[in-house]
């Protein structure tokens, strides 16, 4: 699958060095303080990591303004590499915001040292899981040109969250 | 067919690359089964066979108008799966200026081995992120 050309394709220097980014995101009080939307919640309870290849990561994402929903994410990790790599699959499910269904994705992180100390993050990420495949090339091309195609097609208001 | 099951056929769809070329065609104009052929290295039938899985997904639509068999581009499903991504890329992009932020408070409170030991001794979540997007 490592051939396979993602659709989300994200590279982001963070300043911090790569240890600690790691860190971020395998140590649940870390990952809790960032992830996600502001506004939620990751109930340390419900937190559970065990990270190593066949490992997995799990937790809920609660929002207070939002009491109905109730995201429950489990990534099941097939590569790990400590400080380097967490490659896995995420299940997505519970009640979820209107208009998302239940999903798996699979999501790769990549942790790179970068000069001053900082760390290049490298997020690669596949969807949905069901339809990933070796077909899945070209993703970069194919959406550019959806882009282009819906915007001709019907003028799209697409939110920036800024 | 529901939200998931349409986005499955039209990633399954556009995986190839020969129906994305022939969506792209279609994004400038509406065209027959024979305008579509003759910029590509494949058989008439072969064409018509990505026609009929790019309308089985919702992409396309196909017409009659008088002899002729028009194809026609459908942009709803294509949205569909576009917003689909442009989702988890503001999630990233939300999370991941967090995460700038939440560094950077570890980092200022001291040793970052000092600090992870003791629990969600972290910053206001609600604050809003100063950190920059060092993408660039």
């Amino acid at each position: 699958m490592d051939s396979d050309k993602p659709p989300i394709v994200i590279s982001r220097v963070v300043d911090a060095p790569r240890e600690l980014v790691y860190r971020a995101f395998t140590d649940p009080d870390h990952l809790a303080a960032w992830w996600g939307p502001i506004g939620n919640s990751l109930p340390r309870d419900e937190m559970e990591f065990d990270i190593r290849p066949g490992g997995h990561q799990r937790w809920t994402e609660v929002f207070p303004t939002q009491p109905g929903l109730r995201v429950e994410v489990r990534i099941d990790l097939t590569d790990v590499v400590d400080g380097e790599l967490l490659d896995g699959v995420a299940h997505v499910t519970g009640h979820l915001p209107e208009g998302i269904e239940p999903h798996e994705t699979r999501m790769r992180v990549e942790f790179h040292d970068e000069a001053d100390g900082r760390t290049r993050l490298e997020i690669r990420q596949w969807l949905p899981g069901r339809v990933a495949g070796p077909a899945n090339q070209g993703w970069d091309e194919a959406f550019s040109k959806l882009d282009a195609t819906l915007r001709n097609a019907h003028p799209v208001a697409v939110d920036v969250e800024v | 067919m529901s939200g998931s099951d349409q986005l499955s056929a039209v990633f399954s769809a556009l995986a190839d690359p020969t129906r994305r070329a022939i969506l792209a065609e279609l994004a400038d104009r509406d065209a027959t089964v024979t305008e579509l052929t003759a910029p590509l290295p494949i058989s008439m039938p072969a064409v018509s066979r990505h026609l009929k899985a790019l309308e089985r997904a919702g992409l396309i639509s196909r017409t009659r108008s008088g002899k002729l068999r028009m194809s026609r581009i459908e942009a709803a499903p294509l949205r569909e799966a576009a917003e689909w991504i442009e989702r988890y890329r503001r999630f990233w992009d939300t999370s991941l200026t967090r995460l700038d932020a939440h560094l950077a408070a570890v980092q200022a409170a001291g040793r970052p081995t000092d600090r992870t030991a003791h629990g969600p001794a972290f910053p206001d979540r609600e604050s809003p992120s100063k950190a920059h997007d060092k993408e660039n």
